[in-house]
C-alpha cells in the first residue's frame, strides 16, 4: 500500500495509467476511442409517470478523476446512475459511458464499469472466496487472471487468511473493502460507487477512501456520490444535483468556500414550523431551515447571531432552547446553493 | 456463448451454496417432501375393509348358507351377526353396530334350482357415504364372482340415494387397483402435489431475497443478463426438484409398493415439463411480491390449495363444482397427477399421455414467457 499519494485537483488530470497489473483490461467489443470522455450525458431526463426523477442534465466526467455527484436523498443520484449503467432506459436526453451508448450498447458498459452502492451486494452466506468466485463467474475472469486478481483482492481488503471465514461474520470495514474488491475484480475503467460510506465509521471511511486514491492513480474514473462534505472535498470535480436538477458543479473549493464566511447556528425550539416561518421572514437572517430534529440558521456574516434569533423568536411568541454554532456540513452547503438557485430562477423575488 | 454459460454456471453454483448453507431450507427441500410423504400416506386412507355386516337368512337353505358365506369370506365384509328380522337389521344400523346387511329373501333355494333370478336385498348405512359406496361396489363385484344370477335389490337405508353413485368411476378405480390399496392411488398423485409445494414456494422466494439484499441490483449492473439470472437460479431448484420425485418415486415402491407399471420415460418427460410449470409459476409470484414474506405465502396459497383440490389427488375431478373444474385447468398439477397416475397404474406411456405432457409444455412455456415479461416490467 502506498504510504503517500498525491493531493488531487489542481494538478492536470493524469493521462490513462498504463494498467498496474500487466494484464490486458477486458476487451469491449468496439474499443471506444481514446479520448472518450468516461461519462458525457446531455439532456438526460428520467419520468416515471408524472414524476420527474431527473431533469434534462448535462454531465461531463473526464477520464481518470473523482467525479463527486453530490445531492440530498431522492435527488435523483441513483436513478442517473441506473441510467449510466444501462439498467433502466432514459425518458429522454443522450449518455455515452466510456464511448458506449448507454441505451443501444448497455451490455458493453457493463462489462467495462464496476459499481457499488451502500448495500454492498455481498452474499453473506457466502465465504470470501466464494463471494470472489462468484463475480469472476459473473464477469468471465480466466483462472489464472483470477489467482491474480483474488491475491491482489485480498490484500487489498487485508483479508489474507480469512478467505474461507463467512462474509456475515466481517465487520462493516471489511466487508465494504470485500464488496470494492468484488466491484473492481474485472479491473473496470469507470467504478460508479454510490454512497459507499454510508454507516462506515469514520476510521473505516478513511481507509476506504485511500483505497479509492489508489484506484484512482491506476487509471480508474470514479463517480462518486456521498452525502458527506469531507468525501465531497476529496473529488476532483463535484456536481451537484437536486429535485433532479444540476444545481452547480465546479471544485470542491467551490463547496467548501460556499459557507466560509458566513455563520451556521443549530437551534432547538418547541414549535419548529413556526420557529422557521418567523425566521426566514426575518431580513437579519439568510436561511432557517430543518436539520434532523433541529434547525439550521444561516446569519450571514453577522456577528450578533444568538441575539437575533432569540429576538426574532420572541417577537414571535417563541423560545430558542439551545443555540450554538456548528461546522457547515453539505446539507448546509445544498440548502443555500438551492436557495441561491431559486432567488436567480425567479426574477422579482 | 462460453461466457453465458461462465455467468449461469456461477450463479447456479453461488445458488447451491445458499440451499447448502442453509440447514432449514436443506430440511423443506430434502427430507419434507418424503416426510410428507410418509405422514400423508399413512394419515389419508380411503381404505375401507372390514364394514361391518350383519347377514338376514330368510330362506336358510343349501343355497342360501353358501350364497352368504361368501360375505363371510370376504375383507371386505366384516360378518357381526345373523339377525332374524328387518327390525333387528334397523336396530343394528341404528346403534351403527353394522353399516351393512345383506337379506336373502325366502325362496332364494328354490328359485335358483328353478333356473329363475332370486332376489336379494343389500342394505346399506348412507351416513358414510365411502364405506356405502365402495359396499355396493363390491356387493356388485361379490355377486359377479359368485357366477349366480342373483337380482340384488337395493334398498335405501338413510339419506342414501343410489342414482349419486359414480359407479363409473367406482369401476375404473377397481379395476386399475384391484387391492384397493388408497396408497396406489394417493401416493402417485402425492408426490406431484409435495414437489409443487416445495418447487413453487422455494423459487418464489429467491429472487425476492435476492432483491431484498440488493445484490439483485449489483447483477443488474453486471453483463449477467436477466435470463441468465433466472435460468441459473432456477436450474438448482429444477436439479432438487427432480431429485424430490425421484426420491419420492424410489419412497413409493419400495415402501409403499406402489406398482411402476407404464412407461418410465413418459414420467420423466412429465416431470420435467411440470417442475418447468412449478418454477414459471415461483418466478411470477417473485416478480409480483413485494417482500419474502409476501412471496412465502402466496406461493403456499397457489401451490397448497389448489395442489390438494384441483389437482384430481384427492378428490376426482369430475365430482368437484365446474366453475373449480374450470380453474383447475389453470394450475399444472391436475396434468401431472394425471400422467403419474396412468404411469404407475395404469401402465400409460406417450401414447396415451401426449395430450397431458403437450398441454404441460405449452403451460410451461407460457408461464415461463409471462415471468420473463413481468421481471422485464419490474426493472423500470
Amino acid at each position: 500500500m502506498p504510504l503517500f499519494r498525491r493531493h488531487r485537483t489542481d494538478e492536470p488530470e493524469p493521462e490513462m495509467a498504463p494498467d498496474a497489473s500487466g494484464t490486458p483490461a477486458p476487451a469491449p467489443t468496439e474499443p471506444p476511442p481514446a479520448p472518450a470522455a468516461a461519462v458525457h450525458v446531455r439532456g438526460l431526463t428520467k419520468r416515471f409517470g408524472h414524476f420527474t426523477a431527473v431533469d434534462n442534465i448535462d454531465l461531463d466526467v473526464r477520464r481518470g478523476e473523482i467525479f463527486g455527484f453530490l445531492g440530498p436523498n431522492g435527488s435523483g443520484k441513483t436513478t442517473t446512475i441506473r441510467m449510466l449503467c444501462g439498467v433502466i432506459a432514459p425518458t429522454d436526453g443522450e449518455a455515452t459511458v466510456l464511448g458506449f451508448d448507454a441505451v443501444g450498447q448497455a451490455e458493453d458498459i457493463r462489462r467495462s464499469i464496476g459499481y457499488m452502492s451502500q448495500r454492498f451486494s455481498l452474499f453473506e452466506d457466502l465465504t470470501v472466496e466464494e463471494n470472489l468466485k462468484f463475480y469472476a463467474g459473473v464477469y468471465g475472469i480466466a483462472d489464472e487472471r483470477y489467482e491474480q486478481r483474488r491475491a491482489y483482492i485480498l490484500e487489498m481488503a487485508g483479508l489474507q487468511g480469512r478467505e474461507g471465514e463467512l462474509t456475515a461474520n466481517l465487520s462493516v470495514g471489511w466487508k465494504q473493502r470485500l464488496a470494492l474488491g468484488c466491484a473492481t475484480i474485472h479491473e473496470p475503467e469507470l467504478l460508479f460507487l454510490d454512497e459507499p460510506t454510508s454507516g462506515v465509521d469514520p476510521t473505516a471511511r478513511k481507509r476506504f477512501w485511500e483505497l479509492l486514491y489508489d484506484l484512482a492513480e491506476s487509471g480508474i474514473t470514479l463517480f462518486v456520490t456521498t452525502h458527506y462534505m469531507d468525501e465531497a472535498a476529496r473529488c476532483s470535480r463535484v456536481a451537484f444535483i437536486y429535485e433532479g436538477s444540476i444545481v452547480t458543479e465546479g471544485t470542491p473549493d467551490t463547496l467548501r468556500t460556499t459557507l466560509v464566511n458566513d455563520t451556521i447556528f443549530e437551534v432547538t425550539t418547541g414549535d419548529v414550523d413556526a420557529a422557521i416561518e418567523a425566521l426566514t421572514a426575518s431580513p437579519a437572517i439568510a436561511e432557517a431551515y430543518l436539520s434532523g430534529a433541529a434547525l439550521h440558521v444561516n446569519v450571514g456574516t453577522r456577528i450578533d447571531g444568538p441575539e437575533v434569533i432569540a429576538s426574532t423568536l420572541t417577537t414571535a411568541g417563541l423560545e430558542a432552547l439551545s443555540t450554538r454554532v456548528v461546522t457547515p456540513t453539505l446539507e448546509d452547503v445544498f440548502v443555500h446553493l438551492v436557495n441561491r438557485e431559486r432567488a436567480s430562477s425567479v426574477p422579482g423575488q | 456463448m462460453r461466457a453465458m454459460l461462465t455467468r449461469i454456471n456461477a450463479i447456479a453454483a453461488k445458488e447451491l451454496v445458499h440451499i447448502r448453507r442453509d440447514p432449514r431450507l436443506l430440511v423443506a427441500v430434502l427430507v419434507m417432501p418424503v416426510l410428507q410423504l410418509l405422514l400423508f400416506a399413512y394419515a389419508i386412507s380411503f381404505d375401507v375393509r372390514d364394514v361391518p355386516t350383519v347377514l338376514l337368512d330368510g330362506d336358510r337353505t343349501s343355497e342360501s348358507r353358501a350364497y352368504l358365506a361368501a360375505y363371510e369370506h370376504s375383507d371386505f365384509f366384516h360378518v357381526v351377526g345373523h339377525v332374524d328380522s328387518p327390525a333387528q337389521v334397523d336396530r343394528a344400523f341404528d346403534e351403527s353396530t353394522a353399516r351393512v346387511a345383506v337379506m336373502v329373501r325366502p325362496g332364494f333355494g328354490r328359485a335358483l334350482t328353478r333356473g329363475e333370478t332370486p332376489s336379494v336385498a343389500v342394505l346399506l348405512d348412507g351416513s358414510e357415504p365411502n364405506s356405502a359406496q365402495l359396499g355396493q361396489a363390491y356387493a356388485v363385484a361379490l355377486n359377479r364372482q359368485l357366477d349366480r344370477e342373483v337380482f340384488v335389490e337395493w334398498a335405501q337405508a338413510r339419506a342414501l340415494d343410489p342414482s349419486a353413485f359414480g359407479a363409473v368411476d367406482v369401476s375404473v378405480r377397481t379395476w386399475y387397483n384391484p387391492g384397493r390399496r388408497s396408497a396406489d392411488f394417493l401416493i402417485p398423485g402425492l408426490m406431484v402435489v409435495i414437489i409443487m409445494i416445495v418447487t413453487v414456494q422455494q423459487t418464489a422466494v429467491t429472487l425476492v431475497r435476492e432483491r431484498d439484499l440488493g445484490t439483485f441490483e449489483q447483477i443488474s449492473v453486471s453483463p449477467v443478463r436477466r435470463g441468465e439470472l433466472v435460468l441459473g437460479k432456477t436450474i438448482p431448484w429444477a436439479g432438487l426438484a427432480f431429485a424430490n420425485m425421484v426420491a419420492t418415486t424410489f419412497v413409493a415402491i419400495t415402501l409403499f409398493r406402489v406398482p411402476l407399471r407404464g412407461d418410465l420415460l413418459a414420467l420423466v418427460a412429465g416431470t420435467l415439463l411440470f417442475v418447468l410449470c412449478c418454477l414459471g409459476i415461483g418466478l411470477l409470484i417473485s416478480a409480483r411480491a413485494s417482500s419474502v414474506e409476501v412471496a412465502n405465502i402466496t406461493g403456499l396459497i397457489v401451490s397448497f390449495l389448489p395442489g390438494f383440490m384441483l389437482s384430481g389427488f384427492a378428490f376426482p375431478l369430475n365430482s368437484i363444482p365446474v366453475v373449480l373444474q374450470w380453474i383447475s385447468y389453470l394450475f399444472p398439477g391436475r396434468y401431472m397427477v394425471d400422467i403419474a397416475r396412468s404411469v404407475f397404474l395404469k401402465g400409460a406411456g406417450f401414447e396415451v399421455l401426449w395430450p397431458q405432457i403437450a398441454s404441460l409444455g405449452l403451460y410451461a412455456l407460457v408461464i415461463l414467457s409471462l415471468a420473463t415479461l413481468v421481471h422485464a416490467r419490474r426493472a423500470d
